[in-house]
């Protein structure tokens, strides 16, 4: 028995290693790197304590693009879990075509977001299809297109957040809706609840679960949001978020790694404290029902 | 529970469902029609009006090296798919079957790195691999992503519900380990590891960050990185760059169709066992 048992920790190898090559050494290297002024052309660095960190905290640059991800993250989570849990509700009961509508609403979500991005950058275009309808509904659009201007560049990206990721939480919406037992809503039924009643007393706080995880991996998504900067505008027109920023300042022109790093532990942090947050926050709901 | 519903409201849900469906499926239709114009008749917007041809298709292929960052894309996604089948499964084995306490310790770490943001191992990760002389080779592409922690959660939790008798029949008529592991618990485990690979190898062929950072050479690069790259380029234009965006969906595309039903239960499976 014992023989077996030494062979089966054999088969764990490959995520030991994997676990501390490429995760907890990458993860103790950065965080001691914050401390110095390593960078790519000094051969040299130093320790330098605090300094990335306080550097950091009075960088205009740092400082408005963690504006902006939260901004990306404030503006696009809300509307989309309520979005998804609209159109979760929509699709839950059995009806002609259903399948239909819910892949085709999942169907972004599975796509390349780099490919995403190329497309609404075209329709977001000068001319551009968006621009188009704007004009036809009688809006003002901006003159060199949506992802020109400081004023729209920002929200047009989360409005493409928002339609890329909405049919993957719907799916998670549904799964929750699946597991609630059709008993309550009978015994609600014959107790007379109406069923904006049933929604608020039965669905709702069943879902409490769920909708704690897409908050949570929602907003872990939003703080890193990098691709879509990358394709669409570069970090131009005040878009500029934190990864983009950690990017900018470690791998591109000075490769201020230390700089870089102690920003990257920074954004780390924060993640950290708000799915801490908001979990906590849920756990408490608990007492007061919905 | 089935509830009568009247005809208006009926047609007034199919309305706003049509309206959404035509919002999701809208810009994919755009990326089509954009990659069958002619050079240079973008203004004439229409989605069936205006030119068609293939042109930019052939172009493509033959004038950049689309061809290559699509082989590349396979070839990544092939080898870093079957990496996390077996060692995703080899690792899931250990951490249900033996819950010892270095195993349990090891899960602990499995669900710890599930919840650390990629981004934080940007930098080390770019010098680890300039380092070790991977960068801007296949094995940066490859090495980092053989094993994923989500993998073994979800093939964990699916082998915990299989019952062990079919192994301990096995031993006792004297199978060897690798035997038990590979020819007994492995079958057993398909439904689980189809959801897993379909899983590894969307979301490689979707990922941008990494293999951008990690890769400079032309040689190396993956579909995603390849059109980004072409964007900046003064002499690509939008049809190019659409008939590019169409070669990179497309597989996804065909893939979904027939396994729908895996990637949706995948999915949900991760998010409800939380």
């Amino acid at each position: 028995m014992r023989n077996h048992r030494t062979i089966a920790y054999l088969y764990t190898l490959p995520w030991v290693i994997t676990f501390g090559l490429f995760w907890t050494f990458p993860l103790i290297y950065s965080f001691l790197m914050g401390f110095t002024n390593s960078r790519l052309l000094a051969k040299e660095f130093s320790w330098i304590g605090w300094a990335n960190y306080s550097a950091l905290l009075q960088d205009s640059a740092f400082l408005s693009a963690l504006k902006n991800t939260f901004v990306f993250a404030l503006g696009t989570i809300p509307v989309t879990t309520v979005l998804a849990l609209l159109l979760a509700l929509l699709v839950n009961r059995e009806f002609k075509g259903r399948g239909l509508f819910r892949s085709g609403f999942f169907v972004p979500s599975i796509t390349s977001l780099v490919v995403v991005a190329l497309i609404f950058a075209n329709l977001y275009s000068r001319g551009g299809y968006v621009a188009m309808i704007g004009q036809m509904l009688g809006f003002e659009t901006p003159q060199n297109g949506f992802l020109y201007d400081s004023g729209t560049a920002l929200y047009s990206i989360m409005a493409m957040d928002v339609w890329m990721s909405v049919g993957y939480y719907m799916l998670i919406f549904l799964a929750g809706l699946k597991a609630i037992p059709d008993e309550l809503y009978e015994a609600a039924e014959i107790n007379g609840a109406s069923p904006t009643r049933q929604f608020f007393s039965i669905t709702l706080p069943l879902l409490k679960p769920v909708a704690l995880f897409i908050l949570v991996v929602n907003s872990i998504k939003s703080f890193q949001v990098f691709v879509e900067i990358f394709v669409m505008t570069k970090g131009k027109f005040d878009t500029m978020t934190s990864v983009y920023f950690i990017y900018e300042k470690g791998l591109t022109t000075q490769f201020e790694f230390g700089y870089a790093s102690a920003a990257a532990y920074i954004l780390f942090v924060i993640i950290g404290i708000f799915s801490l947050a908001q979990f906590l926050l849920f756990r408490q709901r608990k007492d007061y029902s919905w | 529970m089935v509830k009568r519903v009247t005809p208006g409201v009926q047609l007034a849900r199919y309305a706003v469902l049509c309206l959404v469906l035509g919002t999701m499926l809208f810009p994919f239709g755009w990326m089509v029609r954009v990659s069958l114009m002619e050079p240079g008749s973008l203004s004439e917007i229409g989605l069936f009006s205006g030119s068609f041809t293939l042109a930019n298709f052939t172009e493509l292929f033959q004038q950049t090296n689309m061809g290559r960052y699509f082989l590349n894309s396979i070839l990544v996604g092939v080898a870093v798919t079957l990496g996390n089948l077996l060692f995703c499964f080899m690792v899931a084995y250990t951490l249900a079957r033996y819950q010892t306490l270095p195993n349990k310790f090891l899960f602990f770490t499995v669900i710890v790195i599930l919840m650390i943001p990629a981004h934080i191992t940007i930098i080390p990760l770019y010098l680890l691999a300039v380092k070790a002389k991977m960068y801007d080779s296949y094995w940066a592409l490859i090495l980092p992503w053989l094993v994923n922690p989500i993998g073994i959660f979800l093939v964990k939790q699916y082998i915990e519900s299989i019952p062990q008798s079919m192994e301990e029949a096995a031993r006792i008529d004297g199978a060897g380990e690798l035997r038990i592991l590979f020819g007994v618990v492995m079958p057993l485990c398909k439904p689980a590891l189809a959801v897993l690979a379909i899983q590894v190898f969307f979301t490689n062929w979707n990922s941008f960050l990494f293999p951008y950072i990690l890769t400079q050479s032309e040689s190396v690069r993956t579909l995603p990185v390849g059109l980004a790259m072409f964007q900046g380029h003064q002499a690509i234009d939008w049809q190019h760059l659409m008939a590019g965006s169409t070669v990179a969906v497309l597989p996804v595309l065909i893939l979904f169709v027939f396994l729908q039903r895996r990637i949706v239960s995948g999915i949900t499976a991760g998010a409800i066992k939380q």
